[in-house]
């Protein structure tokens, strides 16, 4: 009853029809010699790869950006069948993570279910880490967090370093670009990965790119743990990712900073505990700063530049960083000036 | 040389700024029908938003616009098959909010089994319908932020025919 779309993969076909008689044309126009003689193609999975992989030479990016979309936006009436077929027995990592693509497309669209679970099914178990990290690529800006499972928190564990760095990276683009930072499960499951993994590359990269305004009580638990890290990466980047937890969580998360600021020998550490202290109270945090100000006269200049910002009470966090980013450049042109 | 050392100032200017600035979703019609208001009604009282009309009620189903998966919030006020109106605050809605905080919503759809909440790239979150305070069955789109409704974002005037594949403006 209910008419699901009224995308036509013709049209599709066409237009690629249109673009692949127009790229030898202009070509032609260089070299001389007779045009070649226009071939009618088919508007088939294999015809679609076959432009695929031709396109793989080309020098443009645009050209090779327009064959991604094609595919993908094909995928919702591609044949299922086909398309599965060809990806289980694809093995180059271009193409498979179009096709990838492609599988996860008809998911996010609505049109098979078990698109990414297939997708996901062979991030797990592809042999070639190579193609691997092409897998997980193609689960990228997707709704992957909240039908694969526990997918992301075994990736994060992949003996591929590129794996796990690709996955790393999906967390933190979902959670900027698909959740908008807003939506507290995905965020768990960011921080659940995060704290799984035992690269402390990917731990830190996660935590220090993640927006944790919407984790649970739970999550931000996880993150006060691992400022226990033995890694200074990984307490740096979870003193930040706790100046960004919720109004409930900031008392704990406050107190767990201020404890490991006397204690910690690291000073990339103590400057990002100072941001997260200020991230959590803004003009709140200025007495806790004015405290923690001859605890490190190494950086009572850096406690300084934070009390001086969070002092003009500015309303928002990206004004109050760009308004200290401001005052170090001031302060750093002042200094080079007296040289 | 002065021409040189403009072009990539400007160059550098342009990449900073694209640095800075939050990605642009494109927004496609969640149904073929015709854009019936836009800024203002037809009787020229404020409206702020793009209606669309398929002429029909409970058969199209309602595709989230966005192209791109972000992921919509689904709030079922009204469970019944409403297609001319049922009061001011009934409407079904389902809401993106985005990077810049603005918020992007679709409103009227009728409830269906595929209205619940989750991350989706123009997926059905119900059939065109006419829930909430409406006199017929349409897709209303908007975007606002803190109570202020966005009306530069949509491309598309009253009367335009448009399909799924129309782009009906961008929104971040």
């Amino acid at each position: 009853m209910t008419r699901p779309t009224s995308f036509r993969l013709t049209t599709l076909c066409l237009g690629t029809l249109a673009l692949g008689a127009l790229l030898p044309a202009a070509a032609v126009g260089q070299a001389a010699g007779p045009a070649p003689a226009l071939a009618g193609e088919t508007c088939s999975v294999d015809g679609l790869l076959a432009q695929i992989r031709r396109g793989l030479g080309s020098q443009s990016e645009a050209y090779r950006r327009y064959l991604r979309s094609l595919l993908r936006e094909a995928a919702v009436t591609l044949p299922a069948l086909q398309l599965h077929a060809a990806f289980a027995r694809e093995t180059h990592p271009v193409v498979v993570e179009q096709l990838a693509a492609a599988l996860v497309a008809r998911t996010e669209r609505g049109a098979d279910a078990s698109g990414m679970q297939t997708v996901a099914q062979r991030a797990l178990t592809e042999p070639d880490p190579v193609v691997r990290a092409a897998v997980v690529r193609a689960l990228r800006r997707t709704s992957a967090l909240e039908n694969t499972g526990d997918l992301y928190e075994r990736l994060v564990r992949d003996p591929s370093a590129a794996v796990r760095l690709e996955a790393a990276t999906n967390l933190v683009e979902d959670n900027q670009h698909v959740y908008s930072g807003h939506h507290g499960p995905a965020a768990d499951a960011a921080v659940r990965a995060a704290a799984a993994a035992t690269d402390p590359q990917v731990t830190a990269k996660i935590l220090g790119n993640l927006s944790t305004e919407a984790v649970s009580s739970s999550a931000a638990g996880t993150i006060r743990g691992l400022l226990r890290s033995t890694d200074s990466e990984i307490r740096r980047a979870a003193a930040m990712a706790l100046g960004g937890v919720p109004a409930a969580e900031a008392s704990a998360a406050r107190e767990s900073l201020l404890a490991l600021y006397q204690s910690e020998p690291d000073r990339s550490v103590r400057r990002a505990i100072l941001q997260g202290i200020a991230q959590l109270g803004f003009a709140g945090a200025v007495p806790e700063l004015q405290r923690l100000r001859d605890a490190d006269p190494g950086l009572r200049s850096e406690v300084d530049l934070w009390i001086q910002t969070l002092s003009l009470g500015l309303p928002e966090w990206s004004l109050i960083l760009r308004e200290k980013q401001r005052l170090e450049q001031l302060q750093q042109a002042a200094g080079h000036g007296g040289r | 040389m002065k021409s040189k050392l403009k072009t990539t100032l400007m160059a550098v200017a342009a990449l900073s700024l694209i640095s800075t600035a939050a990605p642009a979703y494109e927004v496609r019609s969640p149904c073929p029908g015709t854009v019936t208001a836009t800024t203002t009604y037809s009787d020229g009282s404020p409206h702020k938003a793009v209606d669309i009309a398929p002429g029909s009620c409970n058969y199209w189903g309602a595709e989230t616009g966005i192209v791109g998966s972000v992921y919509y919030t689904v709030t079922i006020r009204t469970t019944a098959a409403i297609c001319n109106g049922n009061g001011s605050g009934n409407q079904n809605e389902a809401k993106a909010t985005l990077a810049s905080g603005w918020a992007f919503r679709q409103w009227h759809f009728i409830k269906t089994a595929d209205s619940r909440s989750r991350s989706c790239d123009r997926c059905q979150v119900g059939n065109i319908g006419g829930t909430g305070h409406v006199t017929g069955p349409h897709t209303h789109l908007q975007r606002d932020k803190a109570g202020t409704l966005d009306t530069s974002w949509y491309r598309v005037s009253r009367g335009d025919s448009v399909t799924r594949s129309t782009t009906i403006g961008y929104v971040n």
